[in-house]
């Protein structure tokens, strides 16, 4: 969106890699991040990977922020990294990531269970940097104050570096915007989209998004945000929950690496 | 020409070369590439601009990644054939959806794929662990060759875009990439529309629009494709217009998209009665600068697969340019497309 006003200097041109960089890269910084689901992480082929920006999509309920609640849950609980959670409809919920942490099974790999509940409690939360946005202005706000503070290595939290970026959800901020006759709507959608998969190539993070659903003609339903939005995640998730039921179903849109179609159940356990 | 008025008219109609001799050159300097299906129905050359269209998940990559291989392949190692032109392949990534994993995929399959041929002619069917070994470290020194001609570079707008292409031509000019650049592909060409749409040029930013940009990208393609004759391939996703409405998938029920105006070529598809009308939303200085074009779409058939959980779909491409009046369907089993027939 902020296009460089310089009239006779030439823009540089990123770094030309050989096939080799590129695999020495996504070895070496490009990890998969669990996300606690089972289901999830056997469709993911590991978890959210860094480099990469994940949508999960699904109607109301269906278990998104559930996913985003875990995802940010296991990586501070197992320190991986700092999370970032930009919430756009106040659903984060501590409560729900305590809960999460007292019922996870890797309790015992990871030694946290000597700590006071207290102390282990706290040391996840000052992982997770929770952050309220509500419009398509402060988004590009905050993240370009994230982008200057990564330059400048800034985020650090006892030594780790951000690795996972989660927008829940990003629809409620890109919908509103992309309607109406003048291409600027949809200028911005793609910009931002630039900007979180710049973010997460240069600085080797994982970004999660959510988008909610819409209706397609003849009772379908269809993820929201538009064909010019299919085009820009690495994968894709659809989400659906039968009624009174805590087993979700995911089926994978699209996948860089596997064929698409395929589905995992997963239990969101209430 | 005023020098030359004091020369002999007549050497000015000898002949330069016959028509054969200009043809032989012709395929020596610019032979025909033979691409994997289902690229392969048309004739291509050096110099050729293969536009692949088709919506979002249709399989435009994928195929891309299936030339890129062929392209980096060598066409012999160690006396085991494989087939490709051993040539270096550019890659512009503009969605930035590019995944090394699945080259290295791809490209380990061939290479498996070539290797088993050659045991099956042998009839060896016992392998010991030395064998094992040798097998594999050729299998690695050859997947390295490989990659190390594969070039990448990732393009977050229109200006990154335009100083790739003038970085990409100015290193070739100086043999810095080693093996001459064979393969130029664009993925994909769309990526920043909306961005350039919504920018209007001011009078700091010299007309950054879509038009000039446009006109740009061609003009330094076309300087690069006279300094090294390449094959440039690009992959296009169609764009919707405001208001307009849409569906998914294309089903059942007849419906008109409305795409963005700016030209005038108009291609329409008769589909089981249906008809479904595209307008390009590129310029028309880019229309006319591509020489071939191909259209995909998928299918949501549910075909069973071999794996539970698993549901295929059919992949069909069909030829606009030039126009071969037939689709052909094919299946992306995981990293090879199975191909399969004429429709």
């Amino acid at each position: 969106m902020m296009n460089h006003d310089q009239p006779s200097a030439k823009d540089q041109c990123g770094k030309i890699w050989s096939g080799i960089q590129l695999l020495k890269d996504t070895t070496e910084n490009k990890h998969f991040l669990p996300t606690g689901l089972e289901g999830i992480d056997t469709l993911l082929g590991g978890g959210l990977r860094q480099g990469q920006l994940t949508e999960v999509t699904g109607p109301s309920s269906s278990g998104k922020t559930q996913v985003c609640l875990h995802s940010a849950s296991l990586v501070a609980a197992k320190n991986m990294g700092v999370v970032m959670y930009l919430d756009t409809s106040n659903s984060f919920s501590a409560s729900r990531v305590a809960t999460i942490i007292d019922g996870s099974s890797d309790l015992f790999e990871l030694g946290l269970d000597l700590q006071p509940k207290d102390m282990r409690l706290k040391s996840v939360m000052r992982s997770i940097i929770c952050e309220s946005v509500f419009d398509i202005f402060a988004l590009f706000e905050v993240l370009h104050q994230l982008e200057v503070s990564l330059l400048n290595d800034k985020v650090n939290n006892g030594g780790s570096k951000m690795c996972l970026l989660i927008i829940d959800s990003i629809s409620s901020l890109l919908a509103p915007i992309i309607g109406g006759k003048y291409p600027q709507g949809r200028s911005m959608m793609i910009s931002v989209a630039m900007i979180l998969k710049k973010l997460a190539d240069e600085h080797n993070l994982s970004v999660l998004v959510t988008n909610h659903m819409v209706s397609a003609g003849n009772g379908a339903v269809k993820p929201a945000l538009g064909e010019s939005w299919r085009a820009v995640p690495h994968v894709r998730l659809v989400l659906s929950r039968e009624c009174g039921s805590n087993i979700c179903t995911a089926t994978v849109l699209k996948h860089t690496l596997k064929a698409s179609g395929r589905t995992a159940k997963f239990v969101v356990p209430s | 020409m005023a020098a030359e008025a004091g020369g002999d008219p007549r050497a000015w109609l000898a002949v330069d070369e016959t028509a054969s001799a200009f043809i032989s050159r012709s395929l020596s300097s610019r032979p025909p590439i033979t691409l994997p299906p289902p690229l392969h129905r048309a004739p291509l050359r050096p110099g050729n601009v293969v536009e692949i269209a088709g919506p979002s998940n249709s399989g435009k990559s994928h195929l891309l990644l299936m030339a890129a291989v062929q392209c980096i392949l060598p066409k012999e190692w160690e006396g085991i054939y494989f087939g490709g032109l051993g040539k270096s392949v550019m890659y512009l990534d503009l969605d930035c959806r590019f995944d090394v994993l699945r080259l290295a995929q791809i490209l380990r399959n061939r290479i498996a794929e070539g290797q088993g041929s050659t045991h099956l002619r042998n009839g060896d069917l016992e392998k010991d662990d030395t064998e094992d070994e040798f097998q594999s470290s050729f299998e690695n020194a050859l997947f390295s060759d490989c990659m190390q001609r594969f070039f990448y570079v990732r393009c977050y707008n229109s200006s990154e875009f335009t100083a790739a292409l003038k970085t990409v031509q100015s290193r070739s000019r100086s043999e810095v990439l080693g093996v001459g650049i064979y393969f130029v592909m664009i993925d994909s060409i769309g990526a920043f529309y909306w961005i350039d749409r919504a920018s209007h040029p001011t009078r700091d930013h010299k007309g950054k629009s879509l038009q000039s940009v446009t006109e740009t990208v061609v003009h330094e393609i076309r300087m690069f494709l006279q300094l090294q004759p390449a094959l440039v391939l690009v992959t296009k996703a169609p764009i919707y217009a405001e208001g307009s409405t849409t569906t998914n998938d294309f089903n059942r029920d007849s419906s008109k998209y409305l795409l963005e105006d700016s030209t005038v070529s108009r291609c329409s598809r008769q589909e089981e009665g249906r008809t479904l009308s595209y307008r390009d939303y590129m310029p028309s200085i880019w229309q006319s600068f591509v020489t071939h074009r191909i259209n995909l779409q998928v299918e949501e058939a549910e075909v069973p697969s071999v794996q539970e959980n698993e549901v295929l779909s059919t992949y069909t491409s069909e030829w606009v340019q030039p126009s071969l009046k037939t689709k052909e369907k094919f299946f992306i089993v995981d990293v090879r497309s199975c191909y399969s027939y004429f429709v």
